[in-house]
């Protein structure tokens, strides 16, 4: 694999593997199609390049080669036909030195502008033809011939193939007006123009459209490919999200269903204390699970509920109201947001509120617990807001009211 | 603020209230709230709020389920709202968007079921003099509002919410945000009623507004804001 392809599907990867460490095999949470099928064209643009690196440095080599085996020792056998011979091979040096740039920044993905590009290579298309001079007109010395369809293509590399035709016409253009100028018009000179004209053309488009073919295939299939596997991806976390809340609605279903039972048969007392707090805690979580309404499981979320389970199996009523998705959050801040939070709670009694606010800039994590009297049993906890995506700030206070932890990132 | 806005508004008869719900032990729930507030007299109870209201044409105030008989009651509720019916939604659909389009449609105020007795009935006094009553739950919907088009709160407002929502109380808010708890209910209060002018027209939306000017809760030049944004709402020509 290449290494831009290898980025790139880091790139694609890496979100959904940080994240997958409280929740597992979670994709990118809150993330939709839009998301999913940008994500599958980055996968799809890396591949086509990757795909297309060979044809590339093949087209580099050619035109090098055509230019400095074939074309020099012409330009050098010839001088003595050359009009201008001194022309010919700096514009000769020129393409030599524009080809080598243009090859280096086409297989570093940066190519250079073709436009400009293009018109240089005309420029010296002209110039070689007149300093060539008629002798020299059907010789190899006149080099741009058969050399400059090759550094076309290297100029317009990854573009649409009708601009590499427009310049093999304009090439074929200069040509004739030389070959007139030159007075070249016997039906002999023009059948040699035809031909040439011919035969310098061919090859490079066909090498053209061949690389862009297979280009486009590549990208086509890496599309596809990623996409599917986003989408398995997403219904397997919705899958296992359902399965989950079915799984825990059986669950407090059957403590509702218990505690309104033994109602019913007279066998619980309403007035019993007791009786009471277990009904509280299976409204409470019953109120939680019917709030759920995530298809996919958010990490954040993920850990706040598991933590509110937690406390609750410990005989705690605690209420989790969530507003808004998070959006996808670094390991650490979504440590930073949960985990002060978490502590506080399980040093809590009587009832809890736990609520979530979030927005695509900002998410507060808010646990609030009746304040009470005497030393914290385990006081703030530490904190530490270092250096990270953006900035989690934390407060935390007792009022003889109420304890209150919140938690606040801002992008 | 009046020192007794109740009795200003009904003339010193007590509030009469419509109870719309399809779970006739929730409407037996609700009366026994609103039972213990001597203020408040429940007039017709019912699971068809045209019936109700043919029963009781004088509420003051109708407590809707939102959800009758498997149905979100939106329609319903935003045809009441235009006809100038103080409609006090209650759900236990407490998803922002249910909430916000409740607001939207016209609805008074918006309580979840499990906030229990005292938002109820501070709610219903509320609604009965056209003076808003935020509920934690509804804030929390409010400081959330994921809407482009959503009104523009201030700083202090956004704040007000967020802490009433997470704290349910306005002591703490207070205490926290270092102003009275006067303040906190005022900024509270004054995010609601921007929210007047979001979702179409009512009567119930201009009554609010009107009652928040006469109150000083905004100040009339505010208004100006509202029209023009309302403009918005229509096509241009």
């Amino acid at each position: 694999m290449s290494a831009e392809l290898d980025a790139a599907v880091r790139h694609r990867h890496a979100p959904a593997t940080a994240l997958t460490v409280a929740a597992p095999p979670a994709p990118v949470p809150g993330s939709d199609g839009g998301a999913t099928s940008q994500a599958a064209g980055q996968v799809a643009a890396a591949v086509g390049w990757a795909s297309d690196r060979g044809a590339r440095i093949a087209a580099v080599a050619i035109a090098l080669a055509w230019h400095c085996v074939i074309g020099l020792p012409a330009v050098l056998a010839n001088r003595a036909e050359l009009t201008a011979a001194g022309v010919v091979l700096t514009a000769w040096a020129v393409v030599a030195v524009v080809g080598v740039l243009a090859g280096v920044r086409l297989l570093r993905q940066t190519p250079l502008p073709a436009w400009p590009l293009a018109g240089l290579l005309l420029a010296v298309d002209a110039t070689v033809f007149a300093a060539a001079g008629e002798r020299a007109l059907f010789t190899t010395a006149n080099w741009v011939w058969g050399t400059l369809g090759w550094f076309f293509m290297l100029a317009l590399w990854g573009r649409r193939v009708r601009g590499l035709i427009a310049l093999l016409a304009a090439h074929s253009l200069i040509a004739l007006v030389a070959v007139v100028g030159y007075g070249a018009t016997t039906p002999a000179d023009l059948a040699r123009l035809a031909m040439y004209v011919y035969g310098t053309s061919s090859l490079p488009i066909a090498a053209y459209v061949g690389s862009a073919v297979v280009a486009v295939l590549a990208r086509e299939r890496a599309t596809t490919s990623a996409a599917t596997h986003a989408m398995a991806a997403e219904r397997d976390a919705a899958e296992r999200a359902r399965r989950d809340r079915r799984d825990r609605l059986a669950l407090v279903g059957g403590a509702a269903g218990a505690v309104l039972a033994e109602l019913a048969d007279g066998r619980a007392d309403p007035t019993d204390p007791l009786v009471q707090r277990r009904a509280v805690l299976a409204a409470a979580r019953l109120r939680r699970l019917i709030a759920e309404s995530d298809d996919v499981p958010d990490p954040l979320l993920h850990e706040l509920r598991a933590a509110a389970d937690l406390a609750e199996r410990n005989g705690l009523p605690i209420d989790l109201v969530t507003i808004g998705a998070p959006p996808p959050l670094p390991v650490q801040v979504r440590r930073q947001l949960a985990d002060p939070l978490t502590a506080t709670l399980a040093d809590a009694l009587e009832w809890a509120r736990l609520t979530v606010v979030s927005g695509p800039d900002e998410v507060v994590v808010s646990l609030v617990t009746p304040d009470r009297n005497g030393p914290d049993a385990t006081g703030p906890p530490e904190w530490d807001n270092g250096s990270h995506e953006g900035r989690v700030d934390r407060i935390y206070e007792r009022d003889g009211e109420i304890r209150w932890v919140q938690t606040r990132w801002r992008r | 603020m009046g020192a007794d806005p109740v009795a200003e508004m009904s003339g010193g008869r007590p509030i009469g209230v419509a109870i719309v719900d399809d779970h006739p032990v929730v409407v037996d729930g609700v009366r026994a709230w609103l039972a213990t507030e001597p203020l408040l007299t429940v007039l017709a109870t019912g699971d068809d709020p045209d019936e109700v209201l043919r029963a009781a044409p004088d509420a003051d105030v109708v407590l809707l389920d939102l959800r009758l008989h498997g149905r979100m009651a939106l329609g319903k509720l935003a045809e009441l709202s235009a006809a100038g019916r103080r409609v006090v939604v209650y759900s236990e659909h407490t998803d922002p968007e249910t909430m916000l389009a409740a607001l939207d449609a016209g609805a008074v105020a918006f309580l979840a079921k499990h906030e229990g007795r005292e938002h109820c009935v501070a709610t219903v006094l509320a609604a009965a003099s056209d003076r808003p009553y935020v509920p934690p739950a509804l804030a929390g919907a409010m400081v959330g509002d994921p809407r482009p088009d959503r009104p523009v709160l201030s700083d202090k407002e956004r704040e007000a919410l967020l802490l009433w929502f997470q704290s349910m109380s306005k002591a703490s808010v207070a205490r926290r945000m270092r102003i009275s708890e006067h303040t906190v209910k005022q900024y509270v209060d004054r995010a609601r009623i921007k929210y007047t002018r979001a979702g179409r027209p009512a009567a119930t939306k201009a009554a609010l507004l009107a009652r928040a000017i006469e109150d000083g809760l905004i100040r009339p030049e505010e208004i100006g804001i509202y029209r023009s944004q309302a403009r918005y709402d229509r096509p241009t020509p």
